[in-house]
């Protein structure tokens, strides 16, 4: 993995740490548009579309307080991860019905084959510890997070 | 405790909605449903996260195992679940 920002899939620029709407639909939109304000995305529409068609298929609300709203669409550019967190937490419909404070939005490319999903397996093993969650409930900055998920998916 | 090994038939694998009904299939029983995937470990079949964190995919072989007093309901429906296409949901 290289250091470029076109390569590397979080980089500070899709982190977040505050500042997310606490409804489900909106807090997507929000991750997306850190993703298109990051330059990932090349048609915000049909991102969007794949996100919530996703969601339509079932929830990504996966429990423990973790929602990851993930498709695999022709309007992104290059492989994405972008994160906020909600102390206050979102109602991602979870079958637990813990509301999620930890949201990752996970972008790939028509092209990107499998990758959404191993990047997907492998973010959701790390987040069965709670000691990774809890370092991303404390991250105190941008950079922090960056470490913690990129060595999260880097197994 | 008793065991399965099934080979998964939905075209996503153990993702999207065959996950979401796996899951919530498993959470219908009394009994400690597990699912372990080929070179890995056994995990709880009634955590979303734990099988998103498989990754398992159509055609891979996982292991199921059921323990506890409505054992054989259990096991009979959450293989059911994995070796049903989507498509043939309810």
């Amino acid at each position: 993995m290289t250091t470029q920002s076109d390569h590397t899939p979080l980089t500070t620029d899709l982190v977040a740490l505050e500042g997310a709407p606490a409804e489900k639909n909106a807090c997507i939109e929000f991750l997306l548009d850190l993703a298109a304000d990051a330059g990932r995305v090349t048609d915000r529409e049909q991102a969007l579309n794949d996100l919530l068609a996703r969601e339509e298929d079932a929830t990504t609300g996966v429990g423990m307080g973790i929602g990851i709203p993930h498709a695999k669409s022709a309007g992104v550019a290059s492989p994405t991860i972008a994160f906020t967190r909600v102390d206050d937490g979102i109602d991602f419909d979870a079958m637990d019905d813990k509301p999620a404070t930890l949201i990752f939005m996970l972008l790939v490319p028509e092209e990107g084959g499998e990758e959404h999903l191993s990047m997907l397996s492998a973010l959701s093993r790390s987040l069965m510890h709670e000691e990774n969650r809890d370092a991303l409930h404390e991250a105190d900055s941008p950079e922090r997070v960056e470490e913690i998920v990129l060595e999260a998916i880097d197994e | 405790m008793i065991e399965r090994t099934v080979t998964i038939v939905p075209e996503d694998g153990l993702h999207a909605r065959p996950a979401s009904k796996f899951v919530e299939t498993a959470n219908e029983y009394d009994s400690e449903i597990t699912v372990k995937p080929e070179g890995s470990e056994a995990v709880n079949a009634a955590s979303m996260l734990a099988v998103t964190g498989i990754g398992a995919k159509s055609g891979d072989e996982v292991v199921l195992t059921a323990d506890g007093p409505d054992e054989e309901a259990a096991i009979e429906a959450v293989a059911a679940v994995l070796t049903t296409p989507e498509s043939e949901y309810e």
